[in-house]
């Protein structure tokens, strides 16, 4: 095997190994173009895949967005008459991060988090205070698990997977965080504005008793008069219905949130590969030629000392 | 009058151990029931529950549920 050899194919395959040292392969410049080939190989695979999913996430955000347009109003007469109280002061807490189940969705997940973490230090300063955290999706869980491992009161994922996501999923989860008799719930989620803008929110929901303390101190409340009996029925019955109606709301919007974030990220996932690949194809190029310009000068120089 | 019924009612489902949340679900499904074809149709797409819940007490997660209100009605 001669030098020739190793110029015909200069840049594909394993080089042959020599005669005399079969364990190191024939000329290190093919071996390092064999490496920058197979991670250009792989690296515009990559590029394909946060591309297809970008596409995906696209899509998947027109009709997320619709769902989330629906419910947008849903808990707002509530929201209204009870209001927006996250500072009152209230013994139990807990805390609702709205997580999304799957990543390659940049950073929301970890910014709720964040978020639960502040609300529950916050909480944790009110020596009477109790604060618990009820995780809703997969991420959520992971990020939290080994921060509360006694605050948690569990956690769902597979979220309205089969069947979709509707008011029905955010009820019964509803009925699982009133099981733990708060007075307050805070669900931290990422508010939808438009494919480039989510905010990270919090919203409260009071507990009966809690509402009607607020109530006393000057709310909306006083200003109707109801029909029936027993108003701390109505207040109980209005305290469920805004959770479950917020959370749905919160939980659809979270999930637009992440198909939004999730095709900004695939887009500069798929714009990073791009500009790797092209450096890649350039150091594969100009090393593929310098071999061949080194060799080419060795065939001549050696030509031309035969000569001489 | 009206009111009056309503509040038995609601009386009688707190008492049976339902919440608002539970009550109001199964109005909405004998609501959806009571549609006619086209309307119906549309309105199943709206029904049922399906997540997966995994309680967690004293450190470790319990054992996972999977609540599927289709399928337990099937």
């Amino acid at each position: 095997m001669t030098s020739l050899g190793a110029f015909k194919t200069p840049s594909l395959g394993f080089a042959e190994p020599s005669a005399e040292n079969k364990q190191a392969p024939f000329g290190t410049r093919s071996v390092s173009l064999q490496a920058v080939a197979i991670r250009m190989k792989s690296v515009s695979s990559t590029k394909k895949i946060t591309s297809a999913t970008k596409l995906i996430a696209a899509t998947k955000l027109r009709g997320a967005e619709l769902r989330s347009q629906a419910a947008r109003n849903l808990p707002t007469p509530t929201h209204d008459l009870l209001g927006d109280a996250p500072g009152a002061p209230v013994s139990k807490t807990v805390v609702v991060p709205i997580t999304t189940d799957r990543g390659l969705c940049g950073g929301i997940n970890t910014i709720i988090c964040k978020y639960a973490k502040g609300i529950v230090a916050l909480e944790e300063q009110n020596p009477d205070g109790d604060v618990k955290v009820f995780v809703v999706g997969d991420k959520g869980r992971s990020q939290l698990r080994r921060v509360y491992p006694d605050k948690l009161l569990g956690f769902t994922q597979d979220n309205g997977k089969f069947g979709g996501l509707t008011f029905g999923v955010a009820s019964l989860i509803s009925e699982e965080i009133l099981k733990a008799e708060a007075d307050k719930v805070m669900i931290a989620y990422n508010r939808f504005f438009n494919a480039a803008k989510y905010v990270p929110t919090i919203a409260t929901v009071l507990s009966s008793s809690a509402a009607e303390a607020m109530a006393e101190e000057g709310g909306m409340l006083d200003a109707y008069e109801l029909e029936g009996p027993d108003r701390a029925e109505m207040l109980m019955d209005l305290a469920e219905f805004q959770l479950a109606s917020q959370l749905y709301q919160a939980m659809l919007d979270n999930s637009t949130s992440e198909q939004a974030s999730k095709m900004q990220a695939m887009e500069n996932a798929t714009n990073n590969a791009q500009e790797m690949l092209e450096k890649l194809t350039q150091l594969y190029n100009r090393t593929r030629q310098a071999a061949i310009t080194t060799e080419l000068s060795e065939i001549i120089g050696g030509a031309s000392a035969l000569e001489g | 009058m009206s009111s009056t019924a309503a509040a038995n009612a609601s009386a009688y489902w707190r008492i049976a151990g339902m919440s608002y949340l539970r009550y109001s679900g199964l109005c909405a499904d004998m609501v959806r029931a009571a549609l006619k074809e086209a309307p119906k149709a549309k309105a199943a797409t709206r029904e049922g529950a399906y997540f997966k819940y995994t309680p967690w007490a004293d450190g470790v997660a319990g054992t996972p549920v999977i609540v599927d209100t289709k399928a337990a009605l099937k």
